[in-house]
């Protein structure tokens, strides 16, 4: 009877921790934050810190957009959260954007922001409609712009592009 | 072996290895899975744990035993594969002409193995030997020649080398923390090796003036009509 037992926990164990590696391999957290909201994430326990989001999207507001990232960055440790990577992906698309040329490399940053927001939305769908300061309110749109924004196209040598209005 | 060892000790220090062979550490923290080459070396290291007596599968998964014993047994063999798998992705260089020459060696010395049957405690050396030579390789010598130079001779030297290689030598540049990782993570799996179910045998060297005088045609053909009837 015992040694039943012990082989039945050593299996629940051993399954157990070779779920948490699998989970590790697949997700290739980057820092323990990202671990501990993964795994909270995993059981619905995982909330976004609302002091740090609030003081984010008032730094977003004020087009103050390094110091808004580094504040949903505190709000969102784990990057579990979708709306707050959809802001940081806007954050992204704001900073880069110039009415003559667009900053590739923040656009890019942006783009993998706007990914995990769209890969963490239920069904790949976010829409934001409850922010009058967006001028785009779904996570595809934002994708499509920051995407168009990072290739050379012929439309980038027409001088009317000049006139073009950030989003 | 005990079943508090097959259970729940092997299946849980093999995963260990495998977690912490995955781990690179850094600014991010990085979590590398095993290469694809590593998996098919890791399935001729198990072939030659298998042959070498060091793992006896019949002792892991057998009709004799329970259900739940053989399950036992299969996650054993599955964690001890993984460990496998991880440590030889894990003393593989990352990229380059190093990672190339290393993945060669190291599948050459595990058909080698294969060829020469070992034993138990001759493999346990062998790999020991071999697991430490590709930890020197990695973490000691392509570290110290991939670490960001101090001085400006050594900066020279290192531009030096970088342009007469082509730049096929050079690895990214590890922290020191992952060497010693590594070898901790060596040193368990080695552990694990040498704690699986094993064979009773072993090969003796014996001089031909001792071993008992060779059995003729005739008496083999004896003793086998002897087994058979």
């Amino acid at each position: 009877m015992r040694e039943t037992a012990v082989r039945a926990v050593g299996l629940a164990l051993a399954l157990t921790y070779a779920a948490f590696i699998g989970w590790l391999f697949v997700s290739r957290p980057q820092n323990v934050s990202q671990i501990t909201g993964g795994l909270a994430a995993s059981i619905g326990a995982y909330q976004v810190d609302a002091r740090h989001f609030e003081d984010g999207l008032r730094f977003f507001r004020n087009e103050q957009f390094v110091e808004a990232r580094a504040a949903f960055g505190r709000a969102d440790p784990a990057q579990r959260d979708a709306r707050t990577q959809f802001y940081i992906a806007y954050s992204f698309y704001r900073q880069g954007w110039g009415r003559a040329f667009h900053d590739d490399a923040l656009y890019e940053q942006g783009l993998a922001a706007v990914d995990r927001a769209i890969a963490l939305a239920p069904g790949g769908r976010l829409v934001i409609d409850d922010d009058p300061n967006l001028l785009m309110h779904s996570a595809d749109e934002l994708r499509a712009e920051l995407d168009a924004g990072r290739e050379f196209q012929a439309s980038d040598l027409n001088p009317l592009r000049l006139f073009t209005r950030r989003k | 072996m005990t079943p508090l060892r097959e259970a729940v000790t092997l299946p849980a220090l093999f995963l260990t290895v495998t977690l912490l062979g995955a781990i690179r550490i850094g600014a991010p923290i990085a979590i590398e899975p095993p290469t694809q080459f590593s998996l098919v070396l890791a399935m001729l290291l198990l072939g030659v744990l298998v042959q070498s007596g060091t793992l006896v599968g019949a002792r892991l998964m057998h009709g004799a035993r329970t259900p739940l014993a053989n399950l036992n047994g299969l996650v054993l063999l599955l964690c001890a594969f993984a460990a496998s798998a991880q440590t030889l992705s894990l003393i593989t260089p990352d990229e380059g002409l190093p990672a190339v020459v290393v993945g060669f060696v190291l599948l050459a010395m595990l058909v080698q193995m294969l060829a020469v049957s070992l034993d138990r405690q001759r493999l346990l050396r062998g790999l020991m030997v071999m697991l430490g030579v590709a930890f020197v390789l990695k973490f000691i010598v392509l570290a110290a020649l991939s670490s960001p130079a101090s001085g400006r001779v050594s900066r020279a030297l290192q531009v030096l080398f970088d342009n007469v290689t082509l730049g096929v030598v050079t690895q990214p540049p590890l922290a020191p923390a992952n060497g010693y990782l590594a070898f901790a993570t060596l040193m368990l799996y080695l552990f694990g090796l040498s704690r699986l179910p094993h064979a009773d045998w072993r090969m003796v060297r014996v001089g031909h003036d001792r071993l008992p005088p060779a059995p003729g045609r005739a008496q083999l053909s004896d003793q086998v009509a002897r087994r058979r009837g």
